[in-house]
């Protein structure tokens, strides 16, 4: 056996679990889901091929759509927030100052709440009278909104509380900082650009592919939120205001035992998906520097 | 001049503690009415107006909270959802390091036909969310018979998964190839290559693919939602639920004691391992 | 390989393997010996669980030990979901107790077992339950559940809020115009033009909503293929709910109850800031936990005027227990349920529930010392002719969901009652007819 030939024969033996693993745990559940999707398939019975039907029930199931677009709507003022949000708060970590551990810490805290106990918390948090918030706003002499009520800001609270949790974000974040070196800033000052230039100048270019891949896993992420409004809202109130895609998928599966019906969901999204990522691949082409690497 | 730079520096550090001192506060308000709200007694929980601070500190609220309901159940819910955890915990860290570095390892450093082809496949997998596979999975599962176990929850975890592949990969290819070379010459094989002279120098990204696998098992709800049956199977994520009832007299002050006494181990590790998370991460150079 | 890096790696696959075995034996049934065990899901907790445990106590120390039966008695939160995923990963509980609604969808996936011919083993039959209880166990002409408890509802009202608006204590309203007319004078404002206290509020707590067409003389199907919920009479219940907005304002209302917790002493009616409420059996038990000196009292939920053949409507449905298709112990568990069905463990259940009992015979003792004063009103009322209960449909849980959304919309006046209860009406049809095509499908093929 020559050299290469070994060489190729370990290059297969290490990848091997994980090719099994793809084939396993990914592809074969995606091809499977496909022909699901096209098949009334209850938990407890074997599929049977009903064609196109899943498909065209859900392009005129208004819950359906009512999920979509409250995921939708989460993702569009979840997703940029929570960059801006959260690069912010790496860049203030990354200030040379003391204490830096525990800030990082307090910042980081909400991420590792069980998220269960998440949306019980703001379930008092945002209470209408009682909250802690609206106690505060009254403080300050103004009458807060109908935070879990009004389904005008069902999914703003959920938004919020979601920001609340932008932790792994943010140290991502905070990691390549520390990779800009230091030298760039002190040129830029010496140039006599302002902080303001110097963000847009150094350090937004110099880690603009992390601001990629943190846009791509936030749309993946913000689409698929489940958890909190499924804890918190378990049926979506008030006024379906709170129904998100995954739960309405969940419910699909597990509660209405229309599993069939839940796969063709399930590759609606990853077509959305598929095609939201390309379209910031296409845009982000000019903008991401890839320095050396 | 170089006195009015001095202050000025003084002056911006300062306002960068303001800054994150308030942020602070911001954040911490919620769990201060965690810790507050699980040494209160239960009226107080729905008090109106709220209570701050309870006037009677409940701190057997702590113990209560671990012993919940084992004397209905004939044993200590919490341990269990604490074992059930941490062995998840344990079992994914090791699957998802050992895997993923075998796999990286691949990607990065031997060459083999179809490597760039299959690893764009590999990155393209990121994409697909979980609802999609969620069904057929559990289909799969619940034929070989393993719906109500925690197989599901850890044994793919041994094969590997795309971000974690991403991350070593990109650092496993910054560890220079002379090393490799020189460890051929004499006479290592890859598998030695890889044991003692790619893992002992990728420890950094190694750990931070173990600490975010943790903190993933750690939180996970959907998983033990879907594959769990028996409530001594259950996690910390799922089995708090349990102390929200559906129909009312639900234990908040209690739920709340249980979370903080789930919470504070991984603060403290967290505390202590930040650095090195963020420094691993660093050199992982997470780029395209 | 350095003989530190040859250990480290050691100790980790030592562990890792140790822990996958730990993992395996968690699953590990214990030994039982020559006694079968029987296991038993409920969804109950608190004082409910302990009742029913109270009767497992009692089956297990008598019958069940002269038998070698010991029922394993377990609360399972989700429980629909749980057994659901638990019949098909084929390690179902023996026992499950659910709920009318989950009945029809579970009996069509074949996913419980059909109790007839036990029934006919142990003598249960029709003619021992109360019939509106009876018919939520049956689907399809088969028996697939026994109760548990039931509950009914009723109009709880305050009696202290009635004096002090000047009505007289002993005579709730009878009709919905009087019961709005009531429910004006108990609502009151505070100098700043806030609400201190209400009359009546449609919305809290919420829990049937579905159900306000059938006091109008509404029905929500026609118990075969046709939904009728946007039929005349459940549209003019809609509107009168909304009628409650249109007076007092959507928002008003929200920010008022939105402190409430319903088993707290913010309980809206509880703390005395809500003169009437629509509430089941189970509410006295509140009251006399938190606030035990309210002066209250039940009565029927009053009739439009013009329909006096709408009088003592109630809503009632029991809960059930059912086998899963895959027990390992059917013929064991149905000795327990048989056991649960006799009267005197029957009412030593829903006396520790503090609920009324399913049985067509009641023992006067159980209402005597029932220490619910309105028992015999719970218990007789759904023996009336307008007792009511969800469709027994197996899409009954997506057109809850539905009419809840509805049901929001109206009260939130985002659509009039007709315009939501038509999008229902058209949503739910096409559910319903595909539904129905399905089981069609499903019956030409094999399982």
């Amino acid at each position: 056996m020559t050299r290469a030939e070994r060489e190729e024969r370990d290059g297969y033996l290490f990848v091997s679990p994980w090719m099994a693993g793809f084939l396993l745990f990914i592809l074969y559940p995606l091809l499977a889901s496909l022909y699901y999707a096209f098949c009334d398939y209850s938990v407890l019975r074997r599929p049977i091929w009903t064609g196109l039907d899943n498909f065209t029930t859900l392009f005129h199931d208004k819950v359906f759509w009512t999920s979509l677009y409250n995921t939708a709507y989460f993702a569009v003022f979840f997703l940029p927030a929570s960059l801006v949000l959260s690069l912010a708060l790496a860049m203030l970590l990354n200030a040379k100052v003391r204490g830096q551990a525990i800030y990082r810490t307090i910042f980081y805290l909400p991420s590792l709440l069980p998220l269960v106990a998440t949306a019980v918390l703001f379930l008092w948090v945002f209470d209408g009278d009682n909250g802690v918030v609206n106690n505060l706003l009254k403080l300050g002499g103004f009458q807060g909104p109908g935070w879990l009520s009004d389904p005008a800001w069902t999914k703003f609270t959920i938004i919020l509380l979601s920001l609340w949790g932008v932790g792994n974000t943010m140290i991502i974040y905070l990691a390549s900082l520390q990779e800009v070196p230091e030298s760039l800033y002190e040129a830029a000052e010496l140039d006599g650009a302002r902080a303001w230039e110097r963000l847009k100048a150094v350090t937004l270019p110099m880690i603009s592919p992390v601001i990629l891949f943190n846009t791509l896993m936030g749309i993946i992420g913000a689409l698929q939120v489940f958890t909190v409004p499924f804890v918190m809202f378990p049926g979506g109130q008030p006024a379906d205001s709170t129904y998100f895609y995954t739960a309405y998928l969940y419910d699909n599966a597990f509660k209405y035992h229309n599993m069939g019906y839940a796969c063709a969901m399930g590759w609606v999204m990853f077509l959305i998906i598929l095609v939201l990522t390309l379209i910031s691949r296409q845009l982000s082409e000019k903008h991401v520097y890839y320095g050396g690497g | 001049m170089a006195q009015s730079h001095v202050r000025k520096r003084a002056a911006k550090v300062a306002a960068t503690h303001l800054t994150m001192i308030l942020l602070s506060i911001v954040f911490l308000i919620p769990l201060f009415w965690l810790v507050t709200t699980a040494i209160k007694p239960l009226p107080e929980t729905v008090a109106q107006p709220p209570v701050w601070w309870p006037k009677h500190p409940q701190w057997d609220n702590f113990t209560k909270a671990f012993v919940y309901d084992s004397d209905r159940l004939g044993y200590i819910p919490f341990l269990y959802y604490t074992r059930n955890t941490l062995l998840l915990c344990w079992l994914n860290v090791m699957g998802t390091v050992l895997s993923n570095a075998l796999a990286a390892y691949a990607f990065a450093r031997l060459k083999w036909r179809g490597r760039e082809i299959f690893f764009l496949v590999t990155l393209a997998t990121m994409m697909v969310p979980f609802p999609v596979l969620m069904v057929p999975l559990y289909g799969i599962f619940r034929e070989i018979g393993w719906v109500g176990t925690l197989r599901p929850l850890w044994v793919p975890a041994f094969f590997g998964s795309a971000f974690n592949i991403f991350l070593l990969r990109q650092f496993f290819r910054t560890i220079p190839f002379e090393l490799s070379e020189a460890a051929t010459i004499d006479g290592a094989g890859e598998w030695q290559i890889f044991a003692s002279l790619i893992v002992p120098l990728a420890k950094p990204a190694l750990g931070v693919v173990a600490l975010f696998t943790f903190l993933g098992t750690w939180t996970d709800f959907l998983g033990p939602l879907i594959y769990l049956i028996q409530q001594k199977t259950f996690t910390l994520s799922l089995g708090l639920q349990f102390y929200q009832s559906q129909n009312g007299g639900s234990e908040w002050n209690l739920l709340m004691a249980a979370t903080t006494i789930v919470v504070l181990p991984v603060v403290v590790l967290f505390f202590f391992t930040q650095r090195l998370l963020i420094q691993g991460i660093t050199l992982t150079g997470l780029k395209g | 390989m350095s003989l530190r890096a040859g250990l480290g790696i050691g100790i980790a696959i030592a562990g890792t393997a140790g822990a996958a075995i730990w993992a395996e034996l968690i699953m590990v049934p214990e030994d039982t010996g020559n006694v079968v065990h029987v296991t038993y899901w409920e969804k109950w907790t608190a004082f409910e669980r302990d009742a029913m445990k109270a009767v497992v106590d009692k089956y297990n120390a008598t019958q069940g030990k002269q038998k070698h039966i010991f029922v394993d008695f377990m609360p399972v939160s989700g429980i629909e979901d749980k057994t659901i995923v638990a019949i098909s990963g084929e390690m179902p509980p023996d026992i499950a107790g659910l709920s009318t609604l989950s009945l029809a969808a579970f009996a069509d996936n074949d996913a419980i077992v059909p109790l007839d011919d036990y029934c006919r083993q142990y003598r249960i039959k029709e003619s021992d339950y109360v019939p509106i209880y009876w018919r939520q166990m049956v689907y399809g002409g088969h028996v697939f559940a026994l109760p548990t408890t039931p509950d009914s509802n009723s109009l709880h009202y305050n009696r202290t809020e009635f004096r002090a608006a000047g009505l007289d204590p002993d005579k709730p309203p009878q009709t919905f115009e009087e019961m709005d007319a009531m429910s004006e004078k108990l609502t009151k404002k505070d100098s700043q033009g806030r609400y201190i206290q209400f009359g009546f509020i449609p919305s809290d707590p919420g829990w049937w909503n579905w159900g306000w067409g059938y006091f109008f003389g509404g029905e929500l199907w026609n118990g075969s293929d046709k939904i009728t919920c946007n039929s005349p009479e459940n549209v003019q219940g809609f509107e009168w709910v909304a009628g409650y907005s249109h007076r007092y304002g959507p928002s008003q209302i929200n920010s008022f109850k939105s402190g409430f917790v319903f088993a707290s002493p913010t309980n809206g009616f509880i703390s005395g800031k809500e003169a009437m409420q629509l509430q089941g059996v189970w509410m006295y038990n509140f009251i006399s936990k938190f606030n035990s000196k309210l002066d209250w009292a039940a009565a029927p939920m009053p009739h439009p005027a013009n329909r006096p053949d709408l009088a003592d409507m109630t809503f009632a449905d029991s809960d059930n227990v059912v086998i899963p298709v895959g027990a390992k112990h059917p013929k064991e568990a149905f000795d327990f349920i048989a056991f649960l069905q006799r009267q005197e463990n029957m009412e030593l259940l829903c006396m520790g529930q503090r609920k009324q009992s399913p049985l067509a015979k009641v023992s006067e003792a159980f209402l005597k010392n029932h220490p619910n004063p309105f028992i015999r009103l719970f218990t007789d009322l759904p023996k009336g002719r307008n007792g009511k209960t969800p469709p027994m449909l197996g899409i009954v849980n997506e057109y809850m969901a539905d009419l809840n959304e509805a049901f929001d919309e109206v009260t939130l006046l985002r659509k009039t009652p007709k315009e939501a209860l038509d999008d229902v009406q058209a949503r739910v049809q096409e559910k319903l007819d595909h539904y129905r095509w399905i089981m069609k499908l499903r019956k030409g093929s094999r399982r």
